[in-house]
């Protein structure tokens, strides 16, 4: 921890402080696996609620509607639909993307549930919802959920 | 009038250094499925949810949208409640109001924390940035500056801290979910470790855990057909202090919150003489020195006569008044758990759950809660409703 | 088990604290006049520092501005063995280093600071201090240094 800017102050009417900090977060079990297996197969995967038989993804130790623990994977994607998105203009300090980009919630084919992500290789005045879309993998990867690097377009919602 | 209340179910998890085989969500949710297990209860029983975590010592807003669903939140109602150490306590409390008030019948409340995912101590020293942080003492220094003054004022020694020490680890043993257990620990040792800021050494001080700690209420009607033997909220009583040490006179000798605490809670349970009304104690005890300092402040002996209690086992395992069966904060410390987990334990003495730490014949519990500077919750529950 | 992942988020944040009329006056005082100003309460009487708008005992607003002295008493001490860094300098302080509650002359709330006494033996509770303050002043609590014993 680095405290920079404590005792700088000159002004009366306010106290600067900084904080830097790396925190680092156990995934647990079942992220774990969701994780390792986009980094090691370009692979994602869904878990399955044993009751109600929904697949969550990303992959999830229960289902919150059943309270349960899910058992079965099942394989998602990588194609789905946009199901909603939005373009971001106006820059901010912890955006991932420069502006202009957009954030797309997509439901994966085999997937019960939604999840945001990002959009890439395609214009923006192009973007509608239900577009069929195909994830990218990164060329580096990691363990996260940035070894997607983007959704694009399919070579069929480009015609 | 309020309605009564009572404790039907307790889950814990085991407390530990690092658990990283668990994110957040799932951590409060194995508590939450223990509770719900030992109440009998399914989560479309549960009326509503309170969660009790300090955000700031893991640097992620929002706990309770994170993990909430992890205490069955999804469609129900979820409060969240940070106060330092009495987070746990202050959530078990507003649990108890949710359902004394009458709008809830069965409330979960689950308090935890990962402190190996955070930076603790920098966030501790995230108080007021106008004054406190410049001269931060931390959590260390800031009871020891106090100790010093317990020690000067009532003759407290290291020696005794040091049995308090002994009594929690070795309690622990007894304790399957306990983080520090130390079966051999001797006064000795305890008094041979390295010295962290005067008087207060490494053994003296609780550890930072990782874990979760869940318990149900149910509403009278309710209770009286789903638990055998619920442990029944007798009183309840949180009183908060002003904000910088410094306006604390004497802080640990003259605690004059948990005092007034203290008062209320043995008024609203009828009780005179907690040394002899009270069965188990489980109290909030982050450093060995602080336990003395609230044997006195709850009444439990006279002004001065502290380190008596603990010089002549009263408050051991089979004394006459066991003071942390559980091992106490200074064996497991998920901050935001800590607090229930003393309202937990001390349930869990009422039902006569505690197998192996079990006190034997316990009517009347006593749970407190300690935070921040000086604030102080205390909860007293009983095997009776009467 | 497969292998356990850990997601590590690198944080950089800014804040920027309103000090409010009371604690501005403090600020401007100490680093223009070197002096540390306490308020008084009118019920209670109370002297507090840092000055601020309310006693929270009585629940009152205060506007009675006292000079306190860069003097006091130890109500309490300690020898740290710890590492912390400095938050003026950055620097780690070097160990063994002292800390004290203090009640500065004139007022009637303690404050918190850095002691020069490290040796237990010489330390105890009503030895009279002296604050020691830095070259260049800020204006927060820390231009002072550290409190040493006079006696």
């Amino acid at each position: 921890m680095r405290e920079t800017e404590l005792g700088k102050a000159t002004s009366e009417r306010f106290v600067p402080i900084e904080v830097r900090l790396t925190l680092s977060y156990a995934a647990g079990e079942t992220a774990s696996t969701f994780f390792t297996t986009l980094r090691d197969h370009c692979r994602i995967m869904g878990t399955k609620c044993p009751q109600c038989g929904q697949v969550l993804v990303p992959a999830r130790q229960f289902c919150p509607k059943c309270f349960m623990t899910t058992t079965d994977w099942v394989e998602v994607g990588p194609r789905g639909n946009l199901i909603s998105h939005t373009v971001v203009y106006h820059h901010g300090p912890h955006q991932p993307r420069t502006v202009p980009f957009a954030y797309g919630i997509i439901r994966l084919d085999r997937a019960d549930t939604n999840f945001v992500h990002l959009l890439g290789e395609c214009e923006i005045d192009t973007i509608h919802n239900g577009m069929r879309l195909e994830a990218v993998f990164a060329n580096n990867r990691g363990a996260g959920i940035l070894d997607i690097a983007y959704f694009r377009p399919t070579e069929e919602a480009m015609l | 009038m309020p309605r009564r209340v009572a404790i039907i179910g307790t889950g814990q998890t085991k407390y530990s250094k690092e658990r990283n085989d668990v994110n957040q969500m799932e951590l409060v949710y194995k508590a939450t499925t223990k509770a719900l297990d030992d109440a009998e209860l399914k989560v479309s029983d549960l009326d509503a949810i309170v969660l009790g975590n300090m955000e700031l010592f893991e640097g992620r807003a929002l706990p309770e949208m994170w993990c909430g669903e992890g205490a069955g939140g999804y469609l129900k109602s979820v409060t969240k409640i940070a106060t330092g150490g009495t987070s746990g306590s202050s959530a078990a409390i507003a649990g108890f109001y949710q359902v004394a008030s009458g709008v809830f019948d069965i409330v979960v409340v689950v308090g935890w924390e990962k402190h190996s995912e955070g930076h603790t101590q920098t966030a501790m020293a995230m108080v007021d940035p106008l004054w406190d942080r410049h001269v931060a003492s931390g959590a260390v220094g800031n009871f020891a500056l106090s100790i010093s003054q317990l020690m000067a004022g009532r003759g407290i020694t290291e020696e005794q801290a040091a049995k308090v020490t002994v009594k929690a680890r070795r309690n622990a043993c007894r304790n399957p979910y306990a983080h520090l257990q130390m079966p051999d620990i001797t006064v000795e040792e305890v008094l041979s470790s390295r010295m962290l800021a005067h008087p207060v050494r490494l053994l003296d001080m609780c550890p930072q855990s990782d874990g979760a700690c869940a318990i149900i209420y149910a509403s009278e009607e309710r209770a009286r057909t789903a638990c055998r033997r619920p442990a029944w909220v007798k009183a309840v009583a949180t009183r908060h202090e002003q904000p910088y040490l410094g306006d604390i006179e004497n802080r640990l000798i003259i605690m004059r919150t948990l005092r007034a605490a203290a008062k209320e809670a043995y008024r609203q349970a009828g009780i005179s003489q907690p040394l002899r009304d009270l069965n188990v104690a489980e109290i909030y005890e982050p450093v060995s020195y602080a336990e003395l300092a609230w044997y006195e402040a709850l009444g439990f002996c006279d002004e001065g006569e502290a380190g008596k209690l603990i010089d002549e086992g009263i408050t051991e395992m089979g004394g006459q008044l066991p003071v942390n069966p559980s091992g106490g904060v200074l064996c497991s410390n998920p901050v935001g758990a800590s607090g229930v987990i003393r309202v937990a334990e001390a349930a869990i003495q009422i039902m006569g759950k505690g197998e192996e730490r079990q006190v034997p014949g316990v009517k009347t519990a006593l749970a407190h809660g300690y935070g921040v500077y000086a604030w102080a919750d205390v909860m007293i529950l009983s095997s009776e409703l009467g | 088990m497969n292998e356990l992942i850990n997601i590590e988020i690198p944080m950089a944040l800014r804040w920027q604290f309103g000090t409010g009329r009371h604690f501005s006056r403090f600020i401007q005082t100490l680093r223009n006049e070197g002096k540390i100003l306490g308020i008084r309460c009118p019920q209670c009487q109370r002297v507090y520092i840092p000055p601020r708008l309310i006693c929270g005992n009585c629940y009152r607003e205060m506007a009675e501005w006292v000079d306190v002295k860069d003097t006091g008493v130890i109500q309490g001490y300690t020898v740290y063995y710890h590492p912390i860094l400095d938050p003026v300098t950055g620097e780690p302080r070097p160990i063994p280093y002292g800390m004290a509650l203090i009640k500065l002359d004139g007022a009637d709330t303690t404050i918190n600071h850095y002691l020069s006494e490290t040796d237990l033996a010489k330390l105890r509770i009503g030895l009279k201090v002296r604050a020691v303050w830095r070259s260049q002043r800020r204006g927060f609590i820390s231009d002072i240094s550290h409190f040493e014993v006079i006696q």
